[in-house]
């Protein structure tokens, strides 16, 4: 998101990148490849191929359609992918001198061997799924969906009409196939079809093309950094208002984190992510068990089937108190617990997660494992089975005003530790060495003796 | 104080000019805590807990040997000159006062000897900075003392030879002090492995 004021940008430059986006917006690549063809020896009618870049729009596909099947045989295989688009072409069917890996031998021999094949590059997708409707009604017939085992079955008419729709996938279920591999598969079956047909000797169109696209490549309209905040940009991380237990009217307890992330070990270590039924709209969290009162703060958040477990319930515990040596109070999350059916794990937090009572406590990485804040109480605690890990989190026990956090007090502090280490020690090498500078400036050489025009000192060679 | 910059010479300047500097910065930040209500930020216990003891141990181990270092070499300086000088007019001493540069050398050892204690030391811990420190600071002020002394006995001894002795019992005593503090240091030092 930019950071420019509306305020702040003159009315004319406002007025111009609102037209700009206007203009530009929406130009995204949703398209499909389209390809048609008939057998041999039926040719399709001469047509315009269309211009290069010209996305065919939805009348003007009718218009190809009524001009190709004008003239060619009435009996129509659509073959209907599920996804496809022009890059599919690109990628898998062996454009770079590779014809050997093309996933598309029988499509492109079919193509080769029919002449005037209609090849609609870029067809808008809305319109590409409205294809068996506009089939239907230019041929007058239902379509029939089939598969090559159901079509070896059937006795076709020559001069018939008919509209038969093979539906492809693009993707097998959990992915197992490669997309080579599936559209290898889905030209397979256009072969077996197309030698079914040359087969029973029947003439007849074929169409290849898909429901929707595989690749929705969008492109953000013309950049509006440069002329100012487009007024159509959505921003896609919705901010989210913080976790609120409220005692009465007035709110106790606010948490906010960009995640949490909760990992257990069992034979492996499987991790799970709090933050979405925590955070924002989706969130399904119930605070209940939670309390504070002027020493103690407990938010309790309970949720269900978490990794595995029933019920499971993220415990934040605060507890906050005067302090003489610094005379004011601070606040300490004395534990972090996980309950799940039943079990517990216990966290101890107070020797680094605090802060004035008066702030609330921010840190960009709270975990228990890596730069950990957060420590298992002993060795052979549940603790050592589970991994959290809070990003971006925030939060605050006590003295909450109205529904917003007071001033974050940063787990970072100016210099780090590490910085104060090589301050320190600098500052000790320049002590020393300035000491040891001072000494040598001290040297004098011993000059009450000396008489420049006396006679140069004679050293004598003997001892 | 400006107006003495005529008068002084380049240290004074220099130290001047640090020292303004230094006390500053403190007072600079010391308003920016106060103002911004950020003095709980300043916690001397947070520095001292989250650097690192490998820090405070290493400094141990350096200041063991450099201080005692830099007290047998103030010491040896002092009585070097003085031997030297005396040994001009009376030039039986030389040999004699050698004895005084061993007491100043004797120093040294010890703080290599605690050195070599310290960083042997399998578990880090602050008690290396800790007694790093005793024998360093011991050694120096030691050094220097059988320097002052041994430069004393040397002068003593070019103009009465039977002096020579007595001065060195005052010597003996003087080296004693750094033995001291080599003692305290292998105490501190052994009491991480009997305690905990």
């Amino acid at each position: 998101m930019l950071g420019y004021k509306m305020s702040q940008i003159p009315g004319s430059a406002l007025s111009f990148a609102v037209l700009f986006t206007l203009l530009f917006s929406g130009r995204c690549s949703h398209q499909v490849p389209l390809v048609m063809w008939s057998s041999e020896g039926h040719a399709l009618p001469r047509h315009a191929p269309p211009l290069a870049g010209h996305t065919v729009s939805g009348p003007q596909l009718l218009s190809y359609l009524t001009a190709a099947l004008s003239g060619a045989p009435h009996n129509v295989l659509l073959f209907l992918q599920d996804k496809l688009s022009m890059d599919d072409f690109t990628v898998f069917g062996g454009v770079f001198g590779n014809k050997q890996d093309s996933a598309f031998p029988n499509l492109e021999s079919a193509l080769q061997s029919s002449t005037f094949p209609l090849v609609l590059p870029a067809l808008s997708w809305p319109d590409s799924s409205a294809l068996p409707g506009m089939l239907q009604e230019q041929l007058g017939t239902a379509p029939l969906y089939l598969d090559p085992e159901t079509l070896a079955q059937l006795r076709l008419n020559s001069s018939g009409v008919a509209l038969l729709v093979f539906r492809l996938p693009y993707s097998t279920e959990a992915d197992m196939m490669s997309p080579r591999a599936v559209l290898r598969g889905n030209d397979e079956v256009v072969g077996q079809v197309l030698n079914i047909m040359k087969a029973q000797g029947v003439p007849y169109t074929a169409v290849y093309t898909a429901v929707r696209p595989s690749r929705v490549i969008a492109e953000g309209s013309l950049d509006g950094e440069s002329v100012g905040r487009s007024l159509l940009q959505a921003s896609s991380n919705e901010p989210y208002p913080p976790v609120e237990f409220k005692r009465g009217e007035s709110t106790c307890i606010l948490l906010w984190a960009e995640n949490l992330t909760v990992s257990h070990f069992r034979e492996q270590w499987r991790r799970h992510e709090l933050g979405p039924q925590t955070f924002g709209s989706s969130a399904t969290v119930s605070l209940t068990g939670s309390s504070c009162n002027r020493t103690h703060s407990r938010l309790v958040l309970n949720y269900e089937n978490v990794l595995g477990f029933r019920s499971f319930r993220l415990i934040f515990s605060m507890s906050q108190r005067y302090y003489s040596v610094s005379a004011r109070n601070w606040f300490t999350m004395d534990q972090v617990e996980l309950e799940y059916d039943g079990q517990r794990a216990l966290f101890n937090g107070s020797r680094n997660i605090y802060a004035p009572t008066e702030y609330s406590y921010r840190c960009e990485s709270v975990t228990s494992f890596r730069d950990a804040l957060l420590a298992a109480h002993s060795l052979t605690d549940n603790a050592t089975q589970w991994r959290l890990s809070f990003e971006e989190f925030q939060i605050q026990g006590f003295n909450v005003t109205g529904t917003q956090f007071s001033y974050a007090s940063d787990c970072a502090s100016f210099f780090t530790p590490g910085i104060w280490m090589g301050l320190v020690t600098s500052l000790l090498m320049l002590l020393v060495f300035t000491y040891g500078l001072h000494m040598i400036m001290q040297l004098r050489t011993m000059d009450r003796f000396d008489d420049p025009k006396g006679p140069a000192i004679a050293v004598p060679q003997n001892e | 104080l400006f107006l003495h910059f005529g008068t002084m010479n380049g240290h004074a300047i220099l130290y001047t000019g640090v020292t303004v500097a230094f006390w500053s910065t403190l007072l600079i930040v010391g308003i920016c805590y106060t103002i911004f209500d950020l003095g709980f930020r300043f916690d001397v216990a947070w520095f001292l807990t989250e650097t690192s003891p490998f820090m405070w141990a290493n400094l141990g181990i350096g200041l063991a040997i450099s201080l005692s270092v830099v007290g047998a070499a103030w010491g040896i300086y002092i009585t070097g000159s003085s031997i030297i000088g005396g040994g001009v007019k009376a030039p039986r001493i030389k040999t004699k006062n050698l004895v005084s540069i061993i007491f100043c050398e004797a120093v040294a050892i010890y703080g290599i000897i605690m050195a070599i204690v310290i960083s042997n030391m399998a578990e880090v811990s602050y008690s290396m900075f800790g007694a790093g420190l005793t024998v360093g600071f011991s050694n120096l002020f030691c050094g220097i003392c059988v320097g002052i002394v041994g430069s004393g006995a040397a002068l003593a001894d070019a103009q009465n030879a039977s002096l020579f002795v007595k001065i060195l019992i005052v010597e003996i005593f003087g080296s004693a002090i750094g033995l001291f503090g080599v003692i305290v240091a292998i105490l501190q030092t052994s009491k991480v492995k009997m305690g905990d």
